[in-house]
């Protein structure tokens, strides 16, 4: 009998950490093949209405500025064939891709991949110290926020987080430059090497992040502390360190986390200008350089890689949602 | 020789708007204290004074005994100390008062580990043991998150939650509220449970039912003032306060009849034929056949979530139907029209009731005339059109509400609850004079209510949902030909 009912109502116990875990990977596969296409063709049509010349422009990239001239020009143009239609060259392009060969840059002539591979690590460092950092500033001091809403550090760190979020990256890290290199010289203003080198980018980055999810943080503790569950547990005798950790920490998680996700944006879009400003040598200055230089093999990998990435974060994001929260476990 | 374990000294709350006067009260081992009141008698106050839980603004006076040490109601920071060790809360809506991302089972078993001390496998089986005993399944509820808990399960969660340090003092705030009658009635026997085991119970309700059921002494509260108190049995059958005695007149089984339904005659206002809806996977109706002539009262009811409300949507055309089809009358373009069930949420709050009757009578280019007359029916003065919405009373707004939808002359009126939010007297004639008005303009009503007894009494014809299909009571089978 007993035997029975483990079997029948299996399916009504606490969702195991594994459950439903098709349901958020799947639809994100397709979802990174799509943005694999979508950001490829766009790539390739916008480079390709791009105004100038692109023989030039590439033979420019290769020897450069002063060396150009139209017998260089057209040795690049038959070498790359570029004056093939547009057509063509868009379809031989969608073939490499799926045999996963981006090509080799235009420019150094390198394979795309093996360059990546290379800058990848050094944005992903960035990109891993200012995430970090913000999770340092933001959720803590948003969660001290919301435990007293309109008080004192709830009104001066709403002032703060506005005032940086309407900051462009850009503006943000020149004025950190112009504070800690130029005025008082603690730090390098831009470089890669030594640890020092990361402060600044990273902490522009970790800014403007933390900007929001301080904000976040504090609405959703606002709004944990004062729901029923959460008076419940203490008027059940828990007390407020024990309401806090069981009842309050999850549940002011959740929307922190899944708020990540949206973030992620603000990441990669701020990695570009960033290490363009701080001449970091990751993904985001060779996308500047790659376009510059009408390396359209380079900024196809870029930007695909940079699609792909924002896929992969948004699919960490859910799974890490769906170990904290059960209710997206259930079938 | 019986042992008091909760006394109240002039217990009073004051502050931002509202004002309990003070009342003594004591309850003794095995005793049942019930405050019954009408919404906005501030009887949930009293609770939160004695749990020192009022809100900020609001500050507590007299003095509170607890099995026999003196506290300073005022104080409320005194009283923490005792949460769930000596004094117990039943929150209001367990449903909100479960934490959705945690198993029913942790919940309770929290209060045994860190209340009890038990270790975390034994104040998992008492927890296990508790649900058990309340006639939980096992499997259906420990491993269950209280979203997937019904309204029923979940009252009984939070009640171990809550009871689980051994609390002997029990407070329960508004146990009941938006329970149907059934279910309404388990959770009466749970609460009588704590004073046969020797603790004492403290309800606050706005159900005479309640009261009734429970026992005890009553004290009955209107407007922040003790009206009347007494035993249950006394104070509810032989009421000595006009108040009361008007408040038990308004119980729905002793309405007087309504008006006799039209003689059926006249094309069906509206038609259904093989309705279903699904939600989630599961049916909340299907094969519904019905059919309102023209000044019907049909009574909709069933448990919360049943889809009383989406069948309403259904035949106003406001959602569509998965499987069969929906036939309504040919006429103007506002007669299939709505009651709300919250008055305040159905106005623009930021406008005179003149102001917006007006802009209604422009935008339908409707009879100005009839706005004067429908008051008077509606017993509304006309002082009132001067007032924002949210300065009349529930009662004068959803009388407001039905004149407004009245101009509109509608031919079928889909009213969701229309009165729940009501006290009982406001109710009654609320009610009464829907289904007046109604009868005298040849539109169908179909009345949604929780409360049986109130549909019984009121309606020509009654429609059960919530049982997989939909059941028509037998005393429509005449009408019910389609």
């Amino acid at each position: 009998m007993d035997a029975i009912n483990a079997r029948r109502f299996g399916s009504r116990r606490f969702p195991a950490l594994g459950a439903g875990l098709g349901r958020v990977l799947l639809p994100r596969l397709l979802q990174a093949g799509l943005v694999a296409w979508l950001v490829g063709t766009l790539t390739f049509v916008l480079t390709r209405t791009l105004p100038g010349d692109m023989a030039y422009r590439i033979a420019a990239g290769r020897y450069g500025h002063d060396m150009v001239d139209g017998a260089a020009a057209e040795a690049v143009r038959t070498e790359l064939a570029l004056d093939q239609p547009a057509l063509l060259a868009y379809l031989s392009w969608l073939g490499d891709l799926l045999r996963l060969d981006l090509g080799r840059s235009l420019v150094s002539g390198a394979p795309v991949i093996e360059e990546l591979g290379h800058l990848l690590g050094h944005s992903l460092g960035l990109a891993a110290v200012a995430l970090l950092l913000s999770l340092l500033l933001g959720p803590p001091l948003g969660l001290a926020a919301g435990l007293r809403p309109g008080g004192a550090l709830d009104r001066v760190s709403e002032a703060v987080a506005s005032l940086l979020r309407a900051l462009p990256p850009f503006a943000l890290g020149l004025l950190l430059i112009l504070l800690f290199s130029v005025s008082l010289g603690w730090l390098p203003a831009a470089g890669h090497g030594r640890s020092a080198h990361f402060v600044l980018p990273a902490l522009t980055l970790a800014l403007a992040l933390a900007a929001v999810s301080s904000r976040v943080a504090r609405h959703a503790m606002v709004e944990v502390s004062g729901s029923a569950y959460y008076a419940f547990s203490r008027t059940k005798g828990l007390g407020e360190r024990l309401s806090f950790l069981r009842h309050g920490l999850r549940n002011v998680a959740l929307p922190i986390v899944a708020y990540l996700g949206v973030q992620f944006v603000t990441l990669i879009e701020g990695v570009v200008v960033v290490e363009t400003l701080f001449a970091w040598p990751g993904i985001g200055h060779a996308l500047v350089h790659a376009i510059v230089a009408r390396d359209l093999p380079m900024i196809q990998g870029t930007a695909l890689l940079m699609g792909l990435l924002f896929v992969a974060l948004n699919t960490g994001v859910d799974l890490f949602c769906h170990g904290l929260d059960p209710r997206r476990r259930q079938p | 020789m019986s042992e008091i374990l909760l006394e109240g000294h002039a217990l009073g709350v004051h502050g931002e708007g509202v004002s309990i006067a003070p009342v003594d009260f004591s309850l003794a081992r095995g005793g049942r204290l019930t405050l019954l009141g009408e919404t906005g008698s501030g009887k949930s106050l009293i609770a939160q004074a004695i749990m020192g839980t009022l809100p900020s603004g609001l500050a507590a006076s007299g003095e509170l005994t607890i099995e026999g040490q003196a506290y300073a109601a005022a104080e409320g920071a005194t009283r923490r100390a005792l949460w769930g060790r000596r004094l117990a809360l039943l929150p209001q809506e367990p449903w909100h008062a479960l934490d959705p991302t945690m198993a029913s089972g942790a919940q309770v078993a929290e209060s045994h580990r860190y209340l009890r001390g038990l270790g975390r496998r034994r104040a998992r089986e008492a927890a296990r043991r508790d649900l058990v005993g309340l006639g939980l399944g096992l499997a259906d509820a420990e491993g269950s998150l209280p979203g997937e808990l019904s309204g029923g399960m979940a009252q009984r969660v939070a009640f171990a939650a809550a009871s689980a340090g051994g609390a002997p003092l029990v407070i329960a705030d508004e146990p009941t509220k938006g329970l149907d009658a059934p279910r309404r009635d388990a959770v009466v026997r749970l609460l009588a449970a704590t004073p046969q085991r020797g603790g004492a119970l403290l309800t606050i309700t706005h159900d005479i039912e309640v009261a009734r059921r429970l026992g005890g002494e009553v004290i009955l509260l209107r407007r922040g003032r003790v009206v009347e108190r007494g035993p249950a049995e006394r104070l509810l059958s032989a009421p000595r306060s006009d108040y009361a005695k008007r408040l038990l007149e308004a119980e729905p089984s002793r309405w007087p009849a309504p008006p006799p339904p039209p003689a059926t005659c006249g094309e069906p206002v509206v038609e259904a034929r093989g309705l279903a809806k699904w939600r989630g996977g599961r049916a909340l109706f299907r094969d519904l056949a019905l059919s309102l002539r023209p000044g019907e009262i049909v009574g909709v009811v069933g448990p919360s979530g049943c889809g009383k409300s989406t069948l309403g949507d259904l035949l106003l055309g406001l959602t569509g139907t998965d499987a069969g089809e929906v036939k309504r009358a040919a006429g103007h373009r506002l007669a299939f029209q709505k009651l709300y069930q919250d008055p305040p949420a159905a106005f623009s709050p930021h406008w005179s009731l003149a102001r917006l009757l007006d802009d209604l009578v422009r935008r339908h280019r409707l009879d100005r005339t009839a706005i004067a007359p429908l008051m008077t029916r509606l017993g509304l003065d006309r002082e009132l059109l001067a007032r924002r919405p949210g300065e009349i009373s529930g009662g004068e707004l959803q009388r407001f509400a039905i004149l407004r939808v009245l101009l509109m002359e509608p031919r079928f009126l889909f009213a969701d609850e229309p009165t729940s939010r009501l006290d009982p007297i406001t109710q009654r004639d609320t009610l009464a004079l829907l289904v007046e008005l109604a009868r005298e303009r040849h539109c169908a009503v179909m009345l949604v209510s929780h409360d049986p007894a109130l549909i019984e009494r009121l309606c020509d014809r009654r429609l059960v949902l919530g049982q997989g299909e939909a059941v028509l009571a037998p005393e429509s089978l005449d009408a019910q030909a389609v």
